[in-house]
């Protein structure tokens, strides 16, 4: 709480918070430093206590208002509440770790330094959705931390904490994980079943959702990493203890990973509802170069970036961000300073999403690379006025449904609320707009940025 | 004179029928190999599930993927040519083509981008005399411009061939990567150690790793100013 | 039953339904390109959007809400919906471009995003004129593009295999070809390669795309990246006229288009008949239509001194007619044909039974293996079922072979068919022997041993019936014109809008190209009449048809009307129970 007179933070009295996710212990990553810490005994009290019905579990986690940290937001409990009732189909649990979103890598720390907290979690949600295989798909880059997944998943599976009739009750799973190969569109939920189940990662329509027809069409539930990681701690706590951390919209622990101009970057963790100037100004030592702020992009780069004017009193969470059409999306966020190149910056973005549509569906397919090409082409300085309205344009011709999947919305969001927020930075680099259209085709290919080959 | 002619394609279809870089004897699995791709097999309700896997093993054990490895891995799997193929060019850390013995994937999404990610992809591509997507002539490195590889709190970064990343880069850092991989030493794995753990831990949270390094100020992307 | 509320006007409905496809069944057009009923959905072409509602219902009590008119308050999705994917439900209203600002824009705004990378070649793309992006893109796309960027170049005239030829830039993904070699053909030939605005479909590096039914796909690829190797450059669609009628390679008797320019046929497509080939049609049934235009005779020839010369048709009937009138009827073989129609079968019948002769028997032509349970069958005649129907047996060819070869007969009269190519007998066992020959190449081996060569006319030119392994009978059409005037081929070849508004290479409006043969319904009751036999239909085929289906069991039902484009199915009959 603080006294002199900033605003008072969602997150509560986060200097003083103890960090459950990431403790401070050594060589946490080790199977029997994690159980001498208490690990795995939450799954072991849910299995052994007949009054713990798995239902129970999906109660508490309701109960604890936690929400999906893979970026999208949705209520963990309530997803889980989507699995339909047993029957002779087997049924998955699709564990996101392809933490592709540019700009987040904090599942990351979680693999490494706490992998069987994640097992854990993996194991009370598969209790209590009935879930016979978790599929732990990793992005490919993650070679080393794969590696040392599979090492401590091994141990998991030697001590009987994974497998067979899980210690000594009759309730059984499996762990696999799946290595991605470079394609951010395997973080959608649908693309990643796909991916799963080998082949080409192109999203699919919803209806059916995953809970009904997910991987190889069985009742399927994803969730990310970090999501899972929470999992063990509500058991423990209590979902309504754990609820009262952090903002009331989003509770619980967070990681945030603090990226860009400031001082001291790295992955945090604090409860959620952190002021956005208290993490950029008190968690990392302030900007970096002592510049003043020019931007944020609070989690990922699908989320719309936020002016520096307006983040006073600005937290991370949806309720608070939803205020200037933003999100906390993966709750990593990107600072940015004063001389930071706006149209660059988001050239650069429109570039990621032209590199990684699928190319399914044709909105997301031509206006990703058309819209770089745009970009590309204000940014060199061949700009006309009237480019920015088309970008703005062509931005609302593709989100919003016209595709299968949100990749088209994610790509879109920043593009257009850049554009809109540092229009002046746009036009600066624009020249006026003579002729309603082109006119100038006469100096043939050349006349504009190269295409994308 | 235009030089447009309308008998040669402006982009030439991938070589369909180029000459085998393996041989059928080349083209077996060890007995290890298959005892791992059984395993795998049965970690899904369907074989075709474990391709990446399998494309994954073949990468390591050929170097990278010509067709006729794409379609060795779909048979393993009785999966059609067509379907592998169409599965590993969807992916881009599936090598289709021969790559230099160390692929540098230096991150220049944007989180590296404000950070000098390109400043440190133009001064390797200046130091080793390429260009990104290019091989060295000895064969020894290729450079790429990657995507986000999640990695942003330690940025610029890159990844070595599809494993190692090397964190904080700068360009005396990078003069001594080359230096070490030209010598055959790729870096061991660095730990980032959380800057909470700093005060906590005294940054120490992993014993059994060589090498542990923490976030740090970023550097800022001097091309963009 | 359940409703369903579109642009305004309500239907009823049944059962499962998507909702595109329902629309469709209505007559209601809706943009699509990635749909195909026959496939999986993978609603990826966007185009087929539309705005969707339900019934707002009261969350406690489940009732649906009424306005203060008491109708019900109507919950629109927040997003448009590709109809493609959707179910019908109870109480749905819907929304088309038709009423909707909103969904039209969305259309119009997805067509500038397909032509964004489109090369806009349609002057020199085999596909305009029967383009789906091309016609869509005029009545639903926008009137320009603000696309100024280089187009992606993608690799083009890439030979797929054989048959098919892919220029990638034009692609869509649609993916209707990958599904098609996935779901419908089975080989799995075809993948989409690479990702993203790169992307299109491809076989594996050096794998050649031979399926056998790979041209589908250039029929169901809504853009020209898939063309017909064979038939590139080679005509404008609107320069040709098309005739329903049926393929007679096999004994599927699959339904198609027959395409002809100046009295040739170019090409032939498939014709949706979902009770026997649905949407398909093999490769072999296709590439045979040079077999219309090539090597076709030139009007009738009959032996004198030895060498067949040409005569005039009056003279041919009348040589046939003197070889069957002077020939002992116990020392005449009649060779009916599972190549000729239903009506030219049963009208040689007719003539055997008139000269006293043994009932005709035909060849089967059976390549054991060549089938595969689809589309291809063993059986390379159209109507040998239909035969059989009409109790014309196949032939015992060892004995009958032998008969021949000891000069049993005095006279062989085949109907539009080759024994020595078929290798029933040598030609040098005929030496002997006088033959009737109806004939429908220059390329048939019978021919030099024929002491009357009457042409025959072909499936494309004819009006008659088959009935295919199934029993379906199915009615031909003369898709080109021969030579003379024949009233009831005129009648047949109707108008339709191609002829109503032809051009110069129409069917009708050209003398070129057109060959001098006669259909066997026209030949068989003029020999009949020279034989002072009465054998005269004065209606044509209809007529003969009438007579078969009113007198034999074995077709009953099986009129003109009846069959009408599709064809109708005749009751099983027992096998020899048949006439």
């Amino acid at each position: 709480m603080e006294a002199n007179g900033t605003p008072q933070s969602p997150a509560g009295d986060w200097r003083s918070y103890e960090r459950m996710l990431l403790p401070p212990i050594q060589d946490l990553h080790k199977l029997d430093v994690y159980t001498k810490h208490g690990g795995y005994e939450r799954l072991r009290r849910v299995l052994e206590d007949d009054d713990v019905a798995p239902d129970d579990i999906t109660n508490e986690v309701k109960a604890s208002g936690l929400t999906g940290r893979g970026g999208a937001g949705f209520p963990t409990g309530v997803k889980w509440t989507f699995m339909p009732e047993p029957d002779d189909r087997p049924r998955f649990l699709g564990v996101n770790g392809d933490e592709s979103e540019p700009g987040t890598f904090k599942d990351r720390q979680v693999m490494e330094y706490n992998p069987h907290l994640m097992f854990e979690g993996i194991l009370l949600a598969g209790y209590a959705m009935h879930i016979d295989t978790a599929y732990v798909y990793t992005r490919g880059e993650y070679t080393d931390w794969i590696a040392l997944m599979a090492e401590q998943l091994e141990n998991a599976y030697e001590a009987g904490y994974v497998g067979e009739d899980i210690l000594g009750s009759d309730f059984s799973m499996d762990i696999v994980l799946h290595k991605g190969a470079g394609a951010y569109i395997c973080g959608e939920e649908t693309s990643l079943m796909e991916s799963l189940e080998g082949k080409r990662g192109y999203p699919r329509y919803k209806p059916p959702f995953p809970a009904q027809k997910g991987i190889f069409s069985c009742p399927t539930t994803i969730n990310n990493v970090e999501t899972l990681a929470h999992v063990p701690l509500i058991v423990q706590e209590g979902g309504d203890a754990y609820s009262t951390i952090g903002a009331e919209d989003m509770p619980g622990a967070a990681l945030y990973g603090m990226s860009g101009h400031v001082k001291q970057p790295g992955v945090y963790e604090y409860p959620t509802g952190m002021l956005l100037s208290d993490l950029i100004y008190d968690v990392c030592g302030g900007m970096a170069r002592g510049e003043d702020l020019k931007a944020v992009v609070p989690g990922g780069s699908s989320v719309p970036p936020i002016r520096a004017d307006q983040i006073d009193g600005l937290s991370m969470n949806d309720e608070s961000l939803g205020e200037v059409g933003s999100r906390t999306g993966t709750f990593c966020p990107l600072v940015l300073d004063e001389e930071t190149d706006m149209v660059s910056f988001t050239r650069r973005v429109a570039h990621f999403y032209q590199d990684e549509t699928c190319g399914q569906c044709t909105p997301c397919r031509e206006g990703t690379g058309w819209l770089e090409n745009i970009l590309a082409r204000i940014d060199e300085g061949e700009g006309r006025m009237r480019d920015i309205d088309l970008i703005l344009e062509l931005c609302d011709n593709m989100d919003g449904g016209r595709t299968i999947c949100a990749f088209a919305d994610g790509a879109v969001g920043p593009i257009r609320a850049a554009v809109k927020r540092f229009r002046d930075e746009f036009e600066a680099k624009c020249e006026a707009s003579v002729y309603p259209v082109s006119t100038d085709v006469s100096a043939g290919p050349d006349s504009a940025v190269a295409a994308t080959e | 004179m235009s030089s447009f002619d309308i008998q040669r394609p402006i982009v030439e279809l991938p070589d369909q029928n180029p000459d085998p870089e393996f041989s059928d004897e080349e083209l077996v699995w060890t007995d290890a190999e298959e005892e791992k791709i059984e395993a795998w097999k049965e970690q899904y309700p369907e074989d075709q599930a474990a391709i990446m896997k399998v494309l994954w093993l073949a990468q390591e054990k050929f170097g990278y993927l010509p067709p006729e490895v794409i379609k060795f891995c779909g048979e393993t799997l009785d999966m059609s040519f067509s379907q592998a193929y169409g599965v590993a060019t969807f992916y881009h850390q599936y090598y289709k083509e021969e790559k230099g013995t160390y692929v540098l994937d230096v991150c220049t999404c944007f989180s590296c981008q404000v950070c000098g990610g390109y400043d440190i992809l133009h001064y390797l591509e200046e130091k080793l005399g390429v260009h990104a997507g290019e091989t060295t002539d000895d064969g020894l490195f290729t450079v790429q411009e990657a995507e986000c590889l999640g990695s942003c709190g330690s940025a610029p970064m890159m990844e070595i061939t599809n494993g190692v990343y090397v964190h904080n880069l700068t360009p005396e850092k990078i003069d001594d990567l080359i230096e070490s991989l030209r010598a055959g030493e790729v870096p061991s794995f660095t730990s980032m150690t959380l800057p909470q753990d700093e005060e906590e831990l005294g940054g120490n949270r992993r014993t059994d790793v060589e090498s542990t390094e923490t976030y740090q100020t970023q550097p800022r992307a001097e091309h963009m100013e | 039953m359940p409703i369903v509320t579109i642009d305004g006007t309500t239907y009823e409905y049944e059962g499962d339904q998507k909702l595109l496809q329902f629309c469709l069944n209505q007559g209601i057009e809706l943009p699509h390109f990635c749909y195909h009923p026959a496939m999986s959905i993978p609603a990826n072409c966007r185009q087929c959007l539309v705005k969707v509602g339900m019934p707002k219902k009261d969350r406690e009590t489940g009732e649906v809400e009424l306005d203060d008119d008491g109708d019900p308050v109507i919950q629109f999705f927040p997003q448009l919906q590709a109809s493609c994917t959707i179910d019908l439900q109870d109480g749905m209203v819907v929304e088309t471009h038709r009423t909707s600002e909103e969904v039209e824009d969305a259309q119009t705004d997805n067509l500038e995003f397909l032509l964004a990378n489109h090369p806009l070649d349609c002057p020199i793309c085999d596909q305009a004129g029967h383009c789906p992006l091309q016609i869509q893109a005029y009545k639903y796309g926008p009137e320009g593009s603000r696309f100024e960027f280089r187009k992606v170049h993608k690799p083009k005239r890439v030979k797929l295999g054989p048959r098919v030829t892919l220029d990638a830039e034009r692609c869509i993904n649609c993916t209707r070809c990958t599904r098609f070699t996935d779901e419908i053909s089975g080989s799995g030939q075809l993948s989409i390669t690479n990702r993203g605005v790169k992307n299109y479909p491809m076989t594996a590096p050096g794998e050649e795309f031979d399926d056998p039914y790979s041209m589908n796909t250039i029929d169901i690829c809504p853009v020209g990246a898939l063309t017909s190797t064979d038939f590139r450059f080679k005509a404008r669609i609107w320069e040709m006229s098309s005739t329903p009628s049926i393929t007679t390679t096999n004994a599927t008797g699959a339904n198609c288009h027959y395409w002809v320019r100046d009295n040739q046929v170019l090409r032939i497509t498939p014709r949706q008949n979902m009770k026997v080939n649905e949407y398909w049609l093999p490769d072999e049934d296709r590439l045979v239509y040079n077999k219309f235009n090539d090597n076709r005779p030139d009007g009738p020839h009959i032996r004198r001194d030895g060498t067949l010369a040409g005569a005039n048709w009056q003279q041919a009937f009348a040589k046939a007619a003197a070889l069957l009138g002077s020939a002992d009827p116990e020392r005449i073989l009649f060779l009916g044909s599972a190549h000729a129609t239903v009506e030219d079968n049963y009208l040689l019948t007719q003539l055997a039974d008139a000269v006293g002769a043994d009932a005709p028997r035909y060849i089967p032509h059976i390549e054991p293996g060549a089938g595969d349970d689809w589309l291809i069958t063993d059986d390379k005649t159209p109507n040998a079922e239909g035969c059989e129907r009409l109790g014309i047996q196949p032939i015992d060819e060892q004995l009958v072979g032998t008969r021949l070869a000891e000069g049993a007969y005095d006279l062989v009269y085949v109907l539009e068919d080759d024994p020595v190519g078929s290798g029933l007998c040598s030609a040098d066992d005929l030496a002997d022997t006088d033959v009737v020959l109806h004939y429908y190449n220059t390329t048939n081996e019978t021919l030099p041993r024929a002491t009357a060569a009457l042409p025959a006319a072909m499936v494309v030119e004819t009006v008659g019936t088959y009935v295919n392994q199934d029993g379906r009978a199915q009615r031909v059409r003369p898709a080109k014109e021969i030579q003379g005037v024949n009233r009831t081929l005129m009648m047949e070849m109707g108008t339709n809008r191609e002829d109503e508004h032809g051009t110069p290479f129409d069917r009708w409006h050209n003398d070129e190209n057109r060959i001098n043969c006669k259909p066997s319904w026209e030949i068989l009751p003029e020999v009949a009449k020279k034989l002072g036999e009465d054998l005269d239909y004065p209606k044509g085929p209809k007529q003969v048809m009438d007579e078969v289906q009113s007198t034999l069991e074995a077709f009953e039902g099986a009129t003109y009307d009846a069959m009408g484009l599709k064809g109708t199915q005749l009751e099983d009959v027992e096998a020899g129970a048949a006439a």
